[in-house]
């Protein structure tokens, strides 16, 4: 497949993104900011038009909600890089990360959707809110001269929007140029099938609950004492069931098949986390407990001790040992 | 080790004489000779050991700084020590190999071998002694006159006692033990090791006096100048072991490579003598004429008087410069094989002697005079060499060393006395003052031998090198020059003895105090001490007083003088062979009689059969009178132009005071000439404008080539990442923007490559 | 078609097609770029670490995209790690923040330019 839009558009687009993003920046004086943000939205109005057009004709249209996720996301994402003021910047970003999680729910992937808020959104943001409030006197509304000029003079605007986005034609370009290529390789089936084997008792009361099951009757154990695995399988949809009591088995017909017994995404997740990654799992550990203790060590209170003291110190503290 | 042992439990019995062969037996050398026999005789190496462990006593008072004369005369015992050794070795000599030369094998120094196991190449040469009558000769006169001039050294330098008084003795003793090496060793190599001790002493002592510019200029030039002879004695060297495969003398006479070579060249069949035979002796030559001061290379000589008269006593007038004569007549053999390398050895000494006594004629220094004396001298030794009369040669060499460092001692007690006075302008009558009588006669005794006058030593050493000039054909042209120098020698000797000894009083001091010398070196003795300790106290009270030579000076005078005289009757011992030094260098491999050279000696004995005539005589008589007739001649010329009024002047002179007389005006007569000698003819502006100046340009030049091209490419090399740096600098700017878009333009930059590559790939 | 209008997944195992995508990581290229270009204009030292979670959001869309397109979990699972290295740094550069913010009484990114060459 070549390119998936005109090059040409791609860049000038990117170029239409880059004025109206460096416009849209904070400045002292006479502000852009609406004609900035115009552009830079009709700029990525552009791109994403075009390749709609294109996935049009392959019928490979996203689901609309996603049009509506990124407006949400990049405006935000916008708002938040060129607003002046530190606690709106946070908020629009929590705003980035709603519109995220929503993206993440069309992806299919609901657990990590929600983790986001209630990490993102709940935990490190409002961390940052506590420090801007902490280093930041809140001015009144609309007197721009009182805000400090760190936050109200971006730093070499456009030069920066054109870096940034001549990174963004790149990367799309790669992006674009190398789609033609890609093919989904895993199994599903068989990723689901691993993850509810592993969830008998799951599989028990999914099968409970469609009334399939009698007395004294659950679903088939594979593998030894222990490893107790369903005894089911996806792909053929047949599942054995065996009575505890006498000790026999039956199969369920295809037909059978209740219409809710899969892997939920979480399950899934929390399988491949556990499963495939436990040793990233402990690292990540490792990091978020030095993060910790970083942090700790560093907002305690320092003390600067001179020279002259530390030397002083130092010797009190041999004599001591010495006394000792 | 246990030789030495040995040799130093024998010093009781050796001492005594009555001592036969010691007891042990010394290590056969490796490669040892078959001519000279290996014979015991460990302790004539203690002849050169002596020195050696004077050397070490004198640093080790250096050491514990000693303020009195006690090196001086523990110098004086070590250097007597070796004398009376030589002696006993001179007195016994017959008894040790049947009179003939034997080798003394001390220790392996370099003892090497390679190439095929079956057949190897090899190079020997070890510490060890060859001893024949030639070294004798040589060692009896250097240790003799050592020890003798070390007791004069002893008052002489008495102005400096403590630690540079030690730095002197360490100076002398290395230098003997050097003369040693030089003169005792087996091989060329050990002589070459004698060869640069002596040098490098003789480096040392010019520039004693090291905080005066001029003494270390002078030590520099002589040392430079040594070099380049050196370097010539180097290669004839390495080109003796390349020809004949081995560097020791007795292998090297004996060998029949050498004996084929001398049979041919007595049969005037030079062709059939290889060249690099023939060069060995050039290459050597080159080194003798460093070494002894001949022209061209004799410039350096002249100012090594700039150091103290002792030195210049022993080191520059008797011994080490004799070192050029020493090693011609050693490797005489190698000499007589070569075409051109006598006649040249005849010219070389012939221009130098006239060159130097026409110079000599014109200095006023009375020291100056005596180097060029010396220079003129030992070109009379190599013209004598030249002409084939090695016995007249040796002779000379040995009467010179006697009256030549009879002159230069009495010309330092002049100068010891009068404050550093040279000058023969400001000097007058010292022989009529209070104490200056034993150097006065001192004077006249070397005077009269230097110039030749009837029935002196001089006078039959050198009679017997202008005869043999006559005698040798081909060469009579140098004799005539040769006996015209000799009056010139008169003239310019007995100039200075007129002049300073004799007439009217009158001394000016010299600007060079004996404090100057001893505050160079000793900063740490005060000057009541030293005033005290030393007789010029006058000197304070704004009059100068010239204090007289004391005991040591006088005693050395007088053994001299007397030793110039007896010189003499040496001649008469021993008539058949040309005196007793003929007999001694008959043994020799100096002589062509001797039996390495029997060939040679057949067709130069045919060649120069006692055919040259003089004035229809044979040379051999008829020169007494001319010579002697010559030096009288030049005796009263001096007389006349320079000699007082009255008797002292012979009733010719006309000189009343100092600094005038009758040569002043005749001087005139000669326009500039004069003044030309009196700057040595222009040679060291001539070297300096031919070697020193083109050498200082170049070096110029390299220097800029250094500076501006070699220096600008290192500079630029190391300016370069500096240059880098400081353009680099402002990216590192601090601000962490500045940071993230450098990060950020970096990942653009790989992903613009990555997707060049892979888009070219695809 | 009908799942044009859905939130839910309902196609869900079906593979998405390449070109849905490219819309999602054109919109993750999008946001990672509007982050950079934050981050290297704006001189507040908390804005700047907020733009670099905009990148780790960026990142974390590519992620869940190729996830949902390989049908593979691990994509998810790795968005946790990207989640837990910017709560890490969250933690470790506010509190820094908060240290030079103490010593200089500003957020400014010029009161630290000591490293200037």
């Amino acid at each position: 497949m070549d390119a998936l839009i005109n090059p040409l558009a791609l860049y000038i687009a990117c170029a239409l993104g880059a004025v109206g993003v460096g416009l849209a920046l904070p400045t002292r004086g006479v502000s852009w900011r609406v004609p900035g943000g115009i552009l830079a939205a009709g700029a990525g109005g552009l791109v994403v038009l075009l390749l709609s057009l294109k996935a049009y004709d392959n019928d490979q249209l996203p689901n609309v909600y996603f049009y509506v996720f990124a407006a949400l996301a990049l405006g935000s994402a916008l708002r938040m890089i060129t607003h002046p003021r530190p606690v709106y910047s946070a908020l629009y970003f929590i705003l980035t990360i709603i519109a995220s999680s929503g993206v993440y729910v069309l992806l299919a992937a609901e657990f990590m959707a929600f983790a986001l808020i209630i990490i993102y959104a709940g935990a490190i943001l409002i961390t940052y809110l506590f420090v801007i409030m902490l280093a930041t006197q809140a001015p009144v509304e609309g007197d721009e001269e009182l805000q400090a000029d760190y936050d109200a003079q971006a730093h070499e605007p456009m030069i920066a929007a054109g870096v940034g986005f001549v990174l963004l034609a790149v990367l799309t370009t790669m992006i674009f140029n190398g789609l033609g290529s890609l093919s989904p390789k895993s199994d599903p089936v068989a990723q689901e099938q691993v993850v509810l084997e592993s969830l008998p008792i799951k599989v028990d009361r999914i099968l409970d609950e469609a009334g399939l099951l009698q007395e004294h009757e659950r679903v088939g154990r594979l593998g030894g004492e222990g490893v107790s695995k369903a005894a089911i399988n996806i792909e053929r949809r047949t599942i054995v069931i065996e009575n505890t009591q006498t000790n026999t088995t039956r199969s369920l017909s295809p037909e059978q098949w209740p219409k809710d017994l899969s892997a939920t995404n979480t399950e899934m997740v929390g399988s491949s986390l556990l499963v495939d990654h436990p040793g990233a799992i402990e690292i990540a550990g490792v990091i978020l407990l030095m993060a910790m203790l970083g942090a700790t060590v560093l907002s305690r209170r320092q003390v600067e001790i001179d020279e002259d003291a530390k030397a002083h110190e130092a010797r009190r503290l041999h004599s001591a040992e010495a006394s000792s | 080790m246990e030789t030495m042992l040995t040799s130093l439990i024998d010093i009781p019995s050796l001492l005594t004489l009555a001592s036969a062969v010691p007891a042990s037996v010394s290590e056969p050398a490796h490669g040892a000779a078959v001519g000279a026999a290996q014979v015991p005789q460990p302790w004539v190496a203690l002849i050169p050991m002596l020195p050696i462990f004077g050397v070490i006593i004198a640093g080790v008072c250096a050491i514990f700084d000693v303020r009195t004369k006690l090196p001086a005369f523990l110098t004086v015992g070590c250097l007597a020590g070796s004398f009376l050794l030589t002696l006993a070795v001179f007195l016994r000599y017959d008894s040790f190999n049947h009179g003939d030369p034997f080798v003394v094998h001390l220790f392996d120094w370099i003892n090497l071998s390679w190439g095929d196991p079956s057949h190897p190449t090899s190079f020997a040469a070890n510490f060890s002694f060859y001893i024949d009558k030639l070294t004798v000769l040589w060692m009896l006169f250097v240790t003799g006159l050592a020890a003798l001039i070390a007791l004069y050294a002893s008052e002489y330098m008495s102005h400096d006692v403590g630690r540079a008084y030690c730095r002197f003795f360490v100076g002398f003793n290395l230098f003997v033990f050097s003369m040693a090496c030089l003169v005792m060793g087996d091989n060329l190599v050990l002589l070459y090791l004698g060869w640069e001790g002596v040098g490098l002493c003789s480096y040392l002592l010019i520039g004693y006096f090291y905080k005066k510019p001029a003494a270390v200029a002078a030590a520099k030039k002589a040392f430079i100048v040594n070099r380049i002879g050196d370097l010539g004695l180097a290669l004839g060297i390495y080109l003796t072991f390349v020809h004949f495969g081995t560097v020791q003398y007795s292998e090297l006479f004996a060998s029949d490579q050498l004996q084929g070579y001398l049979t041919a060249a007595g049969e005037h069949r030079w062709s059939d003598i290889p060249m690099t035979a023939q060069g060995i002796a050039l290459l050597l030559l080159v080194g003798a004429i460093g070494k002894s001061a001949q022209f061209p290379l004799y410039v350096w000589l002249p100012d090594a008087m700039e150091g103290p008269t002792p030195v210049s006593a022993l080191i520059h007038a008797a011994t080490m410069v004799t070192a050029g004569v020493f090693l011609i007549a050693r490797a005489y053999p190698l000499f007589l094989i070569s075409e051109f390398a006598l006649p040249t050895v005849a010219w070389v000494g012939t221009i130098t002697a006239l060159l130097a006594a026409t110079i000599g004629m014109a200095q006023f220094d009375i020291k100056r005079i005596m180097a060029y004396s010396t220079v003129s001298q030992l070109g009379y030794m190599f013209a004598g060499l030249g002409v084939l009369t090695t016995t007249g040669a040796a002779f000379h060499v040995l009467t010179h060393a006697f009256f030549k460092a009879l002159l230069f001692l009495c010309c330092g007690a002049v100068m010891h006395g009068f404050a550093g006075q040279l000058d023969l302008r400001k000097l007058s009558g010292v022989a009529w003052m209070k104490g200056w009588g034993i150097v006065a006669i001192g004077m006249l005794v070397g005077c009269l031998n230097l110039s030749g006058f009837a029935f002196t030593a001089g006078f039959f050493s050198k009679d017997m090198i202008l005869a043999e000039a006559f005698v040798t054909p081909g060469y009579s042209i140098l004799g005539w020059i040769l006996i015209g120098t000799a009056g010139l020698t008169a003239y310019y000797t007995f100039r200075v003895f007129f002049r300073v000894f004799l007439g009217p009083q009158h001394a000016e001091p010299g600007d060079e105090h004996h404090d100057d010398h001893a505050e160079q070196d000793h900063t740490d003795e005060t000057d009541d001490h030293h005033t005290a300790a030393h007789g010029h106290a006058a000197e304070h009270g704004g009059r100068f007083h010239p204090h007289p030579p004391g005991w040591a000076i006088n005693t050395v005078l007088v053994i001299l003088a007397i030793g110039s005289i007896l010189a003499a009757g040496l001649y008469f011992i021993e008539k058949d062979s040309h005196g007793w030094v003929g007999a001694m260098i008959n043994d020799s491999s100096a002589s062509y009689h001797s039996p390495y050279a029997d060939h040679a000696d057949v067709a130069h004995a045919e060649e120069g059969a006692h055919t040259g005539l003089l004035f229809g005589q044979d040379p051999h008589q008829i020169m007494y009178y001319v010579s002697g007739v010559v030096g009288l001649i030049g005796i009263l010329l001096a007389a006349i132009l320079h000699g007082p009024r009255g008797w002292q002047g012979l009733f010719l002179g006309g000189r009343t005071e100092a600094g005038k007389c009758r040569m002043d005006s005749v001087a005139k007569l000669f326009g500039p000439i004069p003044r030309w000698a009196e700057d040595k003819w222009y040679v060291d502006e001539l070297y300096i404008a031919i070697f020193q100046t083109p050498l200082r340009v170049f070096a110029h030049l390299f220097h800029l080539f250094d500076k501006f091209v070699i220096d600008a490419i290192v500079d630029g090399v190391a300016k370069l990442p500096g240059a880098l740096a400081s353009a680099l600098r402002p990216s590192q700017s601090g601000q962490l923007q500045g940071y993230a878009a450098g990060m950020a333009g970096g990942m653009v930059v790989l992903l613009i490559i990555v997707l060049v590559v892979i888009g070219g790939a695809s | 078609m009908n799942s044009l209008f859905t939130l839910a997944q309902t196609d869900y195992p079906e593979a998405m097609g390449a070109l849905t995508l490219a819309h999602y990581l054109f919109l993750s290229a999008a946001m990672f770029a509007l982050g950079i270009v934050g981050f290297m204009t704006r001189r507040n030292l908390i804005i700047m670490f907020l733009c670099t979670e905009l990148m780790f959001q960026a990142s974390g869309i590519a992620l869940i995209a190729f996830s949902r397109f390989h049908l593979n979990h691990t994509g998810q699972t790795f968005v946790i790690f990207v989640l837990t290295v910017a709560a890490a740094e969250a933690a470790m550069g506010l509190a820094l923040v908060v240290l030079l913010f103490r010593k200089r009484e500003s957020l400014s990114t010029e009161e630290w330019a000591e490293m200037s060459g």
